[in-house]
């Protein structure tokens, strides 16, 4: 490192002051005394940036200045979209509007897959994260393998009937109002679980109690032996 | 490209087929549907073998795994590669603007440098204009 120095400005302290030199404001003949010597470029130091100018007249009176970054041609300030002709990809999916569920995207698929995969355990993750065991070949079953397949007659239990239900219809609000107290409760479906099948009676009963409560406030105002009763009420007939 | 998709597709198609037709004897069993259970047994392990055959056609295909979460919510994993369009407009635009606010920037101080500064941004531009970017 020094002697890179020395060997650059060796040749220029005859000409002016040391400290000049050193900092690179020498004489015009400075470039030419480094220019017939070879192989003495600045390195750079690390690698944090472009190559230092050497420092000398020509950057006069400016003290480290940099050579201009490469111009890329593609940058920022271009459209990547139509760069990477991706108009057509945009328009598609940007454009128009895409539907929320996967059942859209896959509309021939049995079942139900709207539902999240971690529910019953079809996600996609699970098998990232427990890869199944590969390797083996595909064998076809024998018949002694089959004989394991020999199934009991007559329909599968409800709560195992997945595969061909669709999932509840979404009634609107002010029709539901309505169907509440004329329809009877709807039938059994395997796509109902316990969980709902409370909620209803729950949502019910608070109902059914108030409307009780009500019924009895009405009872006990027209009994006889409610405090509250005067004698304008017709159904009295203890005063008469 | 699309052949080995369409390949693909053609066998998931049928497998899915054939294990719905499955779920539909198995749902009201009868003793003569045993040997069609069989049958379609074996189809099931024909179009495993199948699909394992066109694993070796997509091997260099990768998928990233963001998609695999908007598909484990039951979500559509188109709208993943909309939000990723619109993700990369956006950080484009942002780009953009600092790429013009950093070069409004320049003009400016080369212009108020100028005023200051007459005769050394005059030789500053007279080096910048000798040395084009390297």
């Amino acid at each position: 490192m020094t002697e890179m120095f020395s060997t650059m400005f060796g040749q220029n302290e005859a000409q002016g002051p040391p400290g000049s030199a050193a900092l690179g404001f020498g004489s015009g003949k400075q470039p030419q005394s480094q220019a017939s010597q070879p192989g003495q470029m600045p390195t750079q130091i690390g690698d944090e940036g472009p190559i230092l100018r050497k420092p000398g007249a020509s950057n006069e009176p400016f003290y480290l200045l940099r050579d201009l970054p490469v111009g890329n041609e593609l940058t920022g300030n271009s459209n990547l979209i139509t760069h990477y002709n991706l108009e057509h990809a945009y328009n598609k999916f940007c454009g128009k509007k895409v539907k929320e569920k996967l059942s859209n995207f896959l509309p021939e698929l049995p079942g139900m897959i709207d539902c999240p995969g971690t529910q019953d355990g079809s996600s996609l993750r699970s098998l990232i994260d427990k890869p199944p065991v590969c390797g083996n070949s595909f064998s076809p079953l024998t018949g002694a393998l089959l004989t394991g397949f020999r199934l009991h007659t007559g329909p599968l239990p409800e709560q195992y009937r997945l595969m061909h239900i669709q999932p509840p219809k979404k009634k609107s609000k002010h029709k539901h109002k309505h169907h509440r107290l004329q329809d009877p409760l709807p039938q059994e479906t395997p796509s109902d679980s316990d969980p709902k099948k409370k909620k209803k009676k729950r949502d019910d009963d608070p109902d059914r109690k108030k409307k009780k409560k009500d019924k009895k406030k009405k009872k006990n105002r027209h009994s006889p032996d409610h405090p509250g009763l005067t004698g304008s009420q017709p159904n009295s007939s203890s005063l008469r | 490209m699309a052949e080995k998709f369409d390949n693909l597709e053609e066998h998931l198609e049928k497998f899915i087929e054939n294990i719905r037709q499955l779920g539909i004897i198995v749902s009201d069993f009868q003793p003569s549907s045993q040997a069609g259970l069989n049958q379609k047994l074996n189809f099931m392990i024909s179009g495993l073998q199948d699909v394992e055959k066109c694993r070796q056609q997509l091997h260099e295909i990768n998928v990233p795994l963001e998609v695999f979460e908007y598909i484990d919510q039951g979500r559509n994993p188109q709208l993943y590669t909309k939000e990723c369009l619109e993700r990369a407009l956006a950080r484009n635009e942002q780009v953009k603007g600092k790429i013009d606010t950093m070069t409004k920037f320049k003009s400016l101080l080369i212009s108020e440098l100028s005023k200051v500064f007459p005769e050394d941004m005059a030789k500053y531009k007279v080096m910048r204009a000798e040395d084009p970017p390297s």
